[in-house]
């Protein structure tokens, strides 16, 4: 996929990154300017918050508008231990880091059962609060007086070298940390959060972790640099350390830069910070506070409105495009003819169950789900069998998805038992549903649009691994597994681009690949050959086959009843959230019930050929 | 006795107040699922307002709210047509900081306009008090508190009533499934929009007799209307009303038993418990929330 051009761009991006070191490293030893030297200070400040908040908002998607508390936490903490037990603010703002990172690990567990929008209430609420505490705990704090730091004793002759450079070293070390997290699982794992949590702890993502940790790096770093500034400014005072204009300019050198890149909000934050510079010396007279306030402001909501993606990625895709005209493109229209490819997806998972596992893999026990009034699953047993492929059938809104949903944790149910190869799943979350070895895919199939369609394939985590996090996002071996499965799918010319590129019925295909990725004993599939071509909807149902060859039992929910026939053994049928009947297929179509659910009841059935 | 007695009375009486206030986040975070951080400004806007007319025209705080309701709702609809409708389709999450960026230039704007000191209406009834026994009922939080019954009741009996009330419901519990029936979600979230911000000329109005105000308050009343929406649960306006009387009573006995400074401290700390253990709210009951996954 790379061509030259594109390498030749990346080498001088690469150069340029030393270069830009050298000349802030130097700076300072060849100008004495105090203005810009203090300028940059600043600049760098904004910089390490917005590329932390970058690693929560931009990888993962959960939007902070309260991150200015990390740097009120981590000057409060530097302050109070330089004055009240003399320790070095140098390192005291690495204990005020400490403070920062536990208090993210505390406020991602207040997140953990809440989803996006509720994280910026919580970080908003938060800053809040912790503006009130400042100022209310006055014996700590010096409340609305503020708290004076001791004078630095070095000599004048040093200008700000002794904040500058440790500054400078901080912001190198975060932007080191959050390439690197790009590149890893955690990463891989932070975008698909960002594109679809739920699938996500369905994969076996232990998404709470991954928030965790994201919110705790991004928290950590900022905190260290509040407490560098508390030290450089040596006055704290309640109403300007927790000051909510600071998170708006946090959020607004990163949506500038663009969000979700890696250099963004760093660019971002080196237009953001002079201008706000300028504006808090360049101003006077009573107004200042109120047009300041207007310039953040409309600037934050342009750019929401206008530039939503950011400078950077808008600069890149024009440059892409420049590229693009040059003779060097290669097609990636090419369609593989599909019903050609090889028909198996054996090489996914390395299942240790060899032959048929007549035992129940899946046991169900009186599950019952209400909404409000409305009993969608209403006491359902169900023993499923390794090596069996088994029909869910039933007319529309009859319970079916959400007893899959019941099945695999989406929806909690405090009523009934689900065992899974002999371990209790029903009071477990959903990643540990996976690692029990449960996959399912979705009716309208749902791929990490963030992510390519090689590192969906293998996003799936069969156990959760600290060690694991750390690693490429697709290792050397990953990569060579998933391309055989590609290839088996003839979708190999696809590999490196987004799943967007890929018919529906593609990434129905690419979706089941995912989740056998999960190396599973039991697979529920959601309508898996709805609204796809015979010759794939043919191809699924030997891939199936093979699954079922290999030991593993699969749940499928399925209106053609055509191809149920073909393929299940067993049957069961929904009606108004009830199982009315199973059986094998032949037994099923005899029977009054079923044909009732489907039909209404004042519907004589005609006696079925041949079977009476 | 006497002492806790009043000091429940004081909290139910503000907490009426607080779900008046918060009646447009109910209405815009629970149908539509937009958290409006702008809803403090509208607010603040809206006591301002209220505040102009009263001191150029010697016009009651109350009544003036039935003038400031219609251009509030004009603001509401402009910002939902070029903002809201925009961005809900890229990034929800965008919008929240649009609408945060709103608030801020709001807060600007009022800075410029009235100045950064305090104000505040004095109607006929402000302290004035009536006695009830041995307890003291104050006039202006006994009529705010009636102001808030009324209109709660008002938009309640819309919802259940009305043909909008019922879109807005079908629009909010099923957006597809609306749209199959002929009605148009975002045309009914621009009527929701508007009614929203208009109804806080009410809240505002309350606010212009019985707080001092500045423009920078903005971000506080903005804490104490989500606090009122989280703790009541999305959407339900007679939960916001109780949570209005939790958050008012928890408050106003902050107040008395310990001190007034950490009571300002009550609402973002309910956030963050209740978003702890019982993030649907205190009084709802759960619904089905994986339609149409």
């Amino acid at each position: 996929m790379t061509s030259s051009p594109l390498t030749r761009a990346t080498l001088l991006r690469r150069a340029w990154i030393p270069i830009a070191v050298a000349a802030l490293i130097c700076y300072p030893l060849v100008s004495s300017d105090l203005y810009y030297q203090n300028m940059l200070i600043v600049t760098f400040m904004l910089a390490i918050g917005a590329s932390g908040w970058n690693i929560m908002g931009g990888y993962a998607g959960y939007i902070s508008l309260g991150n200015s508390a990390f740097i009120g936490l981590g000057a409060y903490t530097t302050g109070i231990l330089a004055v009240r037990e003399s320790i070095s603010p140098f390192l005291g703002c690495l204990v005020g880091g400490l403070v920062c990172a536990i208090g993210a690990a505390l406020l991602s567990l207040v997140t953990r059962r809440t989803r996006g929008m509720y994280f910026v209430i919580v970080t908003f609420a938060t800053l809040q609060l912790l503006g009130v505490v400042a100022t209310t705990w006055s014996g700590l704090t010096g409340g609305s007086q503020g708290l004076a730091l001791p004078l630095p004793t070095w000599s004048l002759s040093y200008q700000n070298w002794p904040f500058y450079y440790p500054m400078l070293g901080l912001l190198v070390g975060t932007i080191a940390v959050s390439a690197w997290v790009r590149r890893s699982k955690l990463g891989l794992g932070l975008f698909a959060i960002q594109d679809d949590e739920d699938k996500a702890a369905g994969l076996g993502l232990q998404t709470t972790v991954y928030k965790m940790i994201a919110f705790v790096l991004g928290g950590t770093f900022v905190g260290i640099a509040g407490g560098i500034y508390a030290y450089y400014v040596t006055f704290l005072n309640t109403a300007a350390v927790f000051d909510i204009v600071t998170s708006v300019l946090i959020v607004l050198a990163v949506l500038l830069g663009g969000r979700g890149t890696l250099w963004g909000p760093v660019l971002g934050a080196f237009i953001v910070a002079p201008i706000s510079n300028v504006t808090s010396t360049g101003l006077g007279g009573a107004d200042s506070g109120a047009i300041r306030l207007l310039l953040f402001g409309g600037l934050l909501g342009a750019v929401a409105i206008f530039l939503p993606r950011g400078v950077l990625p808008v600069v890149e895709s024009w440059f892409r495009r420049l590229l693009a005209r040059g003779p060097g493109r290669t097609s990636t229209n090419a369609d593989p003819d599909l019903s050609t490819t090889a028909a198996s997806v054996s090489d996914v998972g390395n299942g240790s169950v060899d032959g048929a596992d007549p035992s129940d893999v899946l046991v169900v026990r009186g599950v019952r789900k209400s909404f409000g009034g409305l009993r969608a699953v209403d006491g359902v047993d169900l023993n499923l069998a390794g090596a069996r492929i088994t029909g869910l059938i039933g007319p529309n809104g009859s319970g079916k998805t959400t007893l899959f949903n019941v099945i695999d944790g989406t929806v909690p149910t405090r009523d009934g038992t689900i065992t899974l190869g002999g371990r209790r799943l029903d009071r477990t979350g959903r990643p540990a549903r996976a690692h029990a070895g449960l996959a399912r895919t979705y009716q309208l199939p749902r791929l990490f649009a963030n992510l390519t369609v090689v590192e969906n394939i293998v996003a799936p985590e069969r156990r959760f691994a600290f060690g694991r996090l750390w690693t490429k996002r697709v290792t050397a071996a990953e990569r060579e597994r998933a391309m055989g499965v590609l290839d088996d799918l003839g979708l190999a010319a696809y590999a490196d681009g987004s799943p967007a590129n890929l018919s529906y019925g593609q990434r129905k295909l690419v979706e089941l690949a995912q989740v056998l990725w999960l190396d599973p004993v039991l697979v529920m599939l959601d309508e898996p050959a709805a609204g796809i071509s015979p010759a794939l909807s043919e191809r699924l149902a030997d891939m199936v086959r093979s699954l079922r060859r290999r030991g593993v039992g699969i749940l499928l929910v399925e209106h053609d009843l055509a191809f149920i026939a073909g393929l299940c053994e067993r049957v069961y049928v929904m009606s108004r959230g009830a199982i009315i009947a199973h059986g094998s297929v032949a037994d099923i179509s005899a029977e009054h019930a079923v044909v009732d659910a489907y039909l209404g009841d004042s519907v004589v059935p005609v006696p079925a050929e041949g079977k009476t | 006795m006497i002492a806790l007695g009043q000091t429940i009375i004081f909290g139910i009486l503000i907490g009426g107040v607080y779900a008046l206030m918060a009646t447009g986040l109910t209405l815009t975070f629970g149908v539509m699922k937009i958290v409006n951080m702008a809803q403090g400004a509208f607010l603040i806007v809206s006591t301002y307002l209220c505040y102009a007319l009263w001191q150029q025209f010697g016009i009651d705080p109350i009544v003036a709210a039935l003038l400031v309701m219609f251009p509030m709702a004009v603001i509401g609809l402009v910002v939902y047509k070029l903002v809201i409708e925009r961005l809900e389709r890229i990034d929800p999450g965008l919008t929240i900081v649009a609408t945060f960026a709103l608030a801020l230039i709001a807060e600007a704007f009022l800075a410029l306009a009235w100045g950064p000191n305090q104000k505040t209406t004095t109607p006929a009834y402000f302290n004035q008090a009536m006695h009830l026994g041995p307890l003291v009922i104050p006039r202006a939080q006994f009529y705010a508190c009636l102001l808030a019954i009324v209109i709660t009741a008002v938009l309640q009996v819309a919802i259940k009533r009305t043909w909008l009330g019922h879109a807005i419901t079908a629009a909010s519990e099923n957006p597809e499934g609306a749209r199959l029936i002929g009605i148009e979600p975002a045309r009914i979230g621009a009527w929701i929009f508007a009614i929203a911000t208009g109804s806080t000329a009410f809240g505002g109005a309350a606010l212009s007799f019985l707080y001092q105000f500045t423009p920078d308050t903005q971000d506080f009343w903005l804490g104490v209307t989500l606090s009122v929406v989280i703790v009541g649960g999305l959407g339900s306006i007679p939960g916001a009303f109780a949570a209005g009387v939790l958050l008012g009573v928890a408050e106003s006995l902050t107040t008395t038993y310990v001190s007034v400074r950490w009571a300002t401290a009550v609402p973002t700390l309910l956030i963050l418990v209740v978003l702890t253990i019982r993030p649907q709210g205190l009084f709802t009951r759960t619904t089905r929330q994986d339609a149409g996954s």
